[in-house]
């Protein structure tokens, strides 16, 4: 694998021996992988792959869950210095902030759109109102969300339309100014429009972050990917080569026969 | 369409809603109707006294009305923080091991019956406060202190629940914007929360109020307004049980529907109060 990544960007994500099982039944097993810098990098694989639960394992969110065991070794290349996430003396808040997520449907809170961005920021990492203001600003721009609401940044989040409510959650994530962007199927619960919007948006940050999506569409990862991974059933993880999924068929033929 | 099960069910909740409406209301008007007699003219003075001798037909029932106001009022000063406390070691300040033996625990406590809270008090706390202080032991301080360890199970089951809600609403989002455990507790769930936590205030303070078992066992009944913690007391439940037990035939007993009447009120204001509260907070 290590060959493979040759004419890729530095690694970003390096995931060796990891293994996740809930209450005794292994969902991730002895899975090894390399995200390059950039992307975006796409996981595919079936519903209950545990793909979800591997984007999970990079911001330590399964240990939110009671019986979850992990174990193998997660290394994230922040800043040029590589920290390990299941280091004892990793700050595990912090390693959130710098990984951020999107979540298959928009998780707004219920709250304004303002205090939906602002709350992070000023909650984990203390800024001060005028520091935050600019943040905010500057994040809604980076997702073309600015325009849209700029009039109603008191108004509550769920008065936004799904495709706003995706972006809003992505701009929260980017204020934080993270390295590496999760993203769990974040199209999934949109409409194609918004679909696309978000699409073209990945497009755009790959520039600044790593993006890792998780996905269910095939056609999306033909648009978007730079490197694809397919999550097996068993928990194996099968690399695919760029002439598969630059290729539409043979991307169908190589998920026919790996899924 | 709506379903004919769901029909069917709509009209059965409708059926208990308004049962359950009727009774409240007829159980006010029963007591209005019997203390009508008591609210008529001298009588109201008599009632609106500070001194109640039946014996001279005085029948002040304002200590009674103060007795239960500051019995509940402590008990729950002392009731709410705790239970705050413990819903939010619970969900998030406290170690998740202790969480589940905890929240058993407080649910456990809602099973003992009162009577054994009083009973037990009498034989250990009242000697306490006894040998500690002066006085009989017998006190406001005695059932402030037992009202508070029965009320204190409602008021968590309520703002528990109330959290639960929140933090499934929430999920992983603030966890995952990199916010610690307390500063999701403080930040998102304590503010998210503030339909609960009115909701549970007035529910103990509903219970407080209306427990009639510990200030009869423990507050040693003086019918007089108590001028300090170690003075014993009388509420207006204790005090219609009282008058209920030894009369049935003189004036005094007719007050009792008076005291009814007033209980009801104060419960009803408190209620109203917090609505309104929690409204202009909205």
């Amino acid at each position: 694998m290590e060959n493979g990544n040759n004419q890729l960007n530095p690694c970003a994500i390096r995931i060796e021996d990891l293994s996740v099982r809930f209450d005794g039944r292994a969902v991730i097993n002895h899975v090894n992988l390399e995200v390059c810098q950039g992307g975006p990098t796409f996981l595919l694989g079936r519903s209950g792959s545990g793909k979800t639960t591997l984007l999970r394992a990079i911001n330590r969110l399964n240990e939110c869950f009671p019986g979850c065991e992990t174990s193998g070794r997660i290394r994230l290349n922040l800043g040029g210095k590589w920290a390990e996430v299941y280091g004892p003396g990793t700050p595990v808040e912090m390693l959130r902030r710098q990984a951020g997520m999107v979540f298959q449907s928009p998780n707004v809170l219920p709250l304004s759109v303002e205090r939906n961005m602002s709350l992070p920021l000023r909650t984990a990492l203390g800024l001060s109102a005028d520091e935050c203001a600019q943040r905010v600003e500057q994040a809604l721009r980076e997702v073309h969300l600015w325009e849209e609401v700029r009039d109603r940044l008191a108004a509550p989040a769920t008065t936004l339309s799904g495709g706003q409510q995706q972006r809003l959650c992505l701009a929260r994530a980017l204020a934080l100014r993270p390295e590496i962007l999760l993203l769990d199927e974040p199209t999934a619960s949109l409409d194609f429009k918004a679909a696309r919007q978000i699409e073209d948006l990945l497009a755009e940050l790959k520039s600044r972050y790593t993006l890792l999506v998780v996905s269910h569409s095939l056609s999306q990862a033909h648009r978007l990917a730079e490197q694809v991974f397919v999550l097996r059933d068993g928990g194996r993880v099968e690399r695919l080569a760029e002439n598969v999924f630059r290729d539409k068929e043979a991307l169908l033929a190589a998920m026919d026969e790996l899924v | 369409m709506t379903p004919p099960t769901n029909r069917l069910a709509e009209r059965l909740l409708f059926c208990a809603t308004a049962v359950s409406a009727v009774a409240v209301l007829a159980i006010f008007g029963f007591l209005l109707w019997f203390s009508l007699p008591v609210f008529h003219g001298d009588a109201v003075a008599t009632l609106l006294s500070w001194q109640w001798r039946p014996l001279r037909g005085e029948f002040g029932i304002l200590p009674m009305l103060a007795g239960s106001l500051c019995l509940s009022v402590s008990a729950m000063l002392l009731a709410y923080p705790l239970a705050l406390g413990i819903c939010c070691f619970v969900h998030g300040a406290g170690p998740a091991r202790a969480a589940r033996p905890l929240v058993t625990a407080v649910r456990f406590m809602t099973s003992v019956p009162t009577v054994v809270y009083g009973l037990v008090s009498v034989f250990l706390l009242v000697p306490l406060i006894r040998n500690a202080f002066s006085g009989s032991g017998f006190s406001w301080l005695a059932a402030g202190l037992v009202l508070a360890v029965l009320v204190i199970p409602t008021i968590v089951l309520v703002i528990d629940g109330q959290f639960r809600q929140v933090q499934n609403g929430i999920g992983l989002t603030g966890i995952a914007l990199g916010l610690g455990p307390i500063q999701q507790l403080l930040r998102l769930t304590l503010p998210l929360s503030a339909r609960g936590l009115g909701v549970a205030a007035a529910l103990g303070f509903g219970r407080a109020i209306g427990d009639t078992l510990i200030p009869l066992m423990l507050a040693g009944n003086a019918a007089r307004l108590p001028h300090s913690l170690l003075d014993p007391m009388r509420t207006l439940t204790s005090h219609i049980a009282l008058v209920v037990a030894t009369d049935s035939q003189s004036l005094a007993y007719g007050s009792l529907f008076a005291c009814g009447v007033v209980l009801f009120l104060v419960s009803l204001l408190v209620n109203l109060a917090l609505r309104g509260l929690r409204a202009g907070h909205d």
